[in-house]
């Protein structure tokens, strides 16, 4: 069974003999005996596939990587975790998906409102089944409880991904306008209410 | 995983090496593009806007430069602070005061006064109270006398404002010529900041330079004291270097 | 021990009229102590060294720190990684990945991949820097890297490495260029075409955990 360890901004893959798919470009170096081939979206083939590949854009390209050994896969210097997900849903931003075992369905989703108003590009991901996926962030990610009457709010920048019973709404007005000033940053903040974790690293992208 | 919630985040501390936790309870001043997340009832007002409320703000506040890059955050809650990634750090002054690069400052709290440093890109917090700033790297405490890289100098406490030191052996091997063509540029170890005295110097990994909009604001306040004529001549070398760079 | 780790990203020199430094030209953060700064030419190794260096591209402008003090070296705020070496085997890297070394080590000039590898790669390694130097000697070097380098050992084996990845080795060590079927998804986004390090023999491979290069 394929296992993946995170050693601060390096994750590494254990291969014997099976499948694990990477963002397209992670690998910098490995060990035994590999093969990398592009997997495409992740998102199977036909014209849905097609349909979100245009929708997504570059922001989520994986590659499979097969064989017998060690991968070292990495990301822009960024910090790894590896979140282990026994049948739930993990919802992340694209661009932070590093990895994942084989036994989890990703699926690229219509951002929706974020996506919508925030310019970083149209594509959630999200990873459900049994397995690990890692993801990549600047600076650790803190996960963040939210629970009802304890609303939090977030950065729109500074957003990974989120698990949970979750509802997301958008805070705008005077006050957080203010705070990002013109022309820089997003004139929207999240604000996530219900049950679950929301994942936050400690810069803006 | 570990995780964080209102009650178990830190109070005024730092939850990582590059994330702080403010407990709000009343008023600090935050830069913008500082806060990551928060818990809680808090508002963001300008400090502009929020001057015409609190009279206080303007006391507290006095760089005309800096003003628009900040906030004031009211109310009740955790806020959680972060800068590009970038290390920590919480300073509290007790009646003293310390000139930090403008900007790595990230919030101070309400009690503080900025005022903008006489070198170009700093500010110098005086009184009591906490404030945040992030360093390239954990900040190295150095004590005089030094010579600190321009781009390498986080801030200072208690000792005077440093000179301008040039290094004279770099100078002369420039100005020999022999190495014309390489030296034509400045590398930075011709020129350091120079500290002597009583006092802490702080410094960090030189960053590769981020635009500050104040340093604009602030040179051009500054070409006042040009005559006109010096003002047409610094025009004319402005639009000849623009051009030169597109090329 | 020439250079102390202040952190990961700034390293501490004592410098002394028997044991000067070289340095990376703008790495000097800051100094006590009666120490000055002088521009010398990248390699080390004399005007077959520059001429080298002229026709590689890989002219890395450097100083000498001399006289008595402790200075301290960082640069971009780009991790630091400070490696010993004994003498038994040259450090190959980049010369844009010196931060400072001993001024007693040596440096050249060295082609990377023989003939064969080089007509298989083309000119598509421009930019990449086919041409690295190699520091001789015994003494410490300060390596720069973008998130940090870690070391990866190799022992009889061989293993693959992403030329943008690479930071330096040191041991009897093999390196070739190899384009590979495929390869394009694992590597090098953007570099239209696909390559990667085949590293033989024994040593220590360091890569570092990103594919910035500074």
């Amino acid at each position: 069974m394929a296992q993946l360890t995170a050693d601060r901004r390096v994750l590494r893959a254990d291969l014997h003999g099976d499948r694990i798919r990477a963002a397209s470009g992670s690998m910098v170096a490995f060990e035994g005996d590999i093969d990398f081939k592009s997997a495409g979206m992740g998102a199977g083939g036909g014209m849905r596939a097609a349909l979100k590949r245009a929708v997504a854009g570059e922001s989520l390209s994986l590659m499979d990587c097969t064989g017998h050994g060690r991968a070292y896969l990495a990301k822009d210097a960024m910090d790894v975790l590896v979140v282990d997900l026994a049948g739930d849903t993990l919802t992340a931003e694209s661009q932070h998906v590093l990895a994942h075992t084989d036994g989890l369905r990703l699926d690229v989703q219509f951002a929706g409102l974020r996506g919508m108003t925030s310019g970083q590009g149209l594509a959630t991901t999200t990873v459900t089944g049994q397995g690990q996926v890692a993801l990549v962030s600047e600076g650790p990610i803190m996960a963040l409880e939210v629970a009802p009457g304890q609303d939090l709010v977030v950065d729109p920048d500074a957003y990974v991904g989120c698990r949970g019973q979750l509802q997301m709404g958008l805070v705008s007005g005077v006050s957080w306008k203010s705070l990002v000033g013109e022309g820089t940053g997003e004139p929207f903040s999240l604000r996530f209410s219900g049950h679950g974790l929301v994942l936050v690293q400690s810069a803006e992208r | 995983m570990q995780t964080w919630n209102p009650a178990t985040l830190p109070a005024d501390d730092n939850v990582n090496p590059h994330v702080f936790c403010v407990a709000l309870s009343g008023e600090w001043f935050m830069a913008k593009g500082a806060m990551l997340a928060y818990y809680g009832d808090v508002r963001f007002e300008a400090v502009t806007a929020y001057s015409s409320v609190a009279s206080w703000v303007a006391a507290r506040f006095s760089s005309p430069v800096y003003v628009q890059d900040w906030v004031v955050a009211a109310g009740h809650g955790k806020v959680l602070l972060g800068d590009r990634g970038f290390d920590l750090n919480a300073y509290d002054l007790d009646d003293g005061n310390l000139t930090i690069k403008a900007n790595n400052l990230l919030a101070f709290d309400q009690r503080l006064e900025l005022k903008q440093s006489i070198v170009p890109g700093f500010v110098t917090l005086l009184g009591t109270g906490k404030f945040i700033a992030s360093s390239n790297g954990p900040v190295i405490f150095v004590e005089p006398p030094f010579r600190a890289d321009p781009d390498a100098l986080l801030g200072w406490a208690d000792c005077p404002s440093p000179s301008v030191h040039h290094d004279t052996e770099w100078m002369s091997a420039s100005m020999a010529g022999m190495l014309q063509g390489a030296m034509g540029r400045a590398s930075g170890e011709e020129r350091q900041y120079d500290f002597t005295g009583q006092g802490t110097v702080l410094l960090q990994s030189s960053e590769i330079a981020r635009e500050d909009p104040a340093v604009l604001r602030l040179i051009e306040s500054q070409t006042q004291l040009l005559t006109t004529s010096q003002a047409g001549t610094l025009g004319q070398r402005l639009v000849a270097r623009a051009q030169q760079q597109q090329h | 021990m020439p250079f102390e780790t202040v952190n990961s990203k700034v390293v501490r020199a004592r410098v002394s009229p028997q044991a000067p430094v070289l340095a990376r030209r703008g790495a000097m953060l800051g100094y006590s102590g009666r120490v000055g700064f002088r521009p010398v030419r990248g390699q080390g190794g004399g005007m077959a060294g520059f001429l080298g260096a002229a026709v590689s591209g890989e002219t890395n402008p450097m100083m000498a720190t001399e006289g008595q003090g402790e200075v301290l070296y960082g640069y971009r705020g780009l991790h630091v990684t400070v490696l010993e070496l004994d003498g038994s085997a040259p450090l190959v890297c980049e010369a844009d990945r010196l931060l400072a070394h001993d001024a007693g080590l040596q440096t050249s000039v060295q082609f990377l991949g023989s003939g064969g590898v080089r007509a298989a790669v083309g000119g598509a390694m421009t930019g990449q820097g086919l041409f690295t130097t190699n520091v001789h000697g015994r003494g410490a070097v300060a390596l720069l890297s973008h998130g940090g380098a870690f070391p990866l050992q190799v022992a009889g084996t061989s293993i693959g490495v992403d030329p943008q990845a690479y930071v330096g080795h040191v041991g009897q060590l093999q390196v070739d260029v190899a384009a590979r079927m495929g390869l394009r998804d694992a590597v090098g986004r953007g570099s239209g075409e696909a390559f990667q390090l085949r590293i033989s023999g024994s040593g220590t491979v360091y890569v570092q955990a990103s594919e910035q290069k500074f």
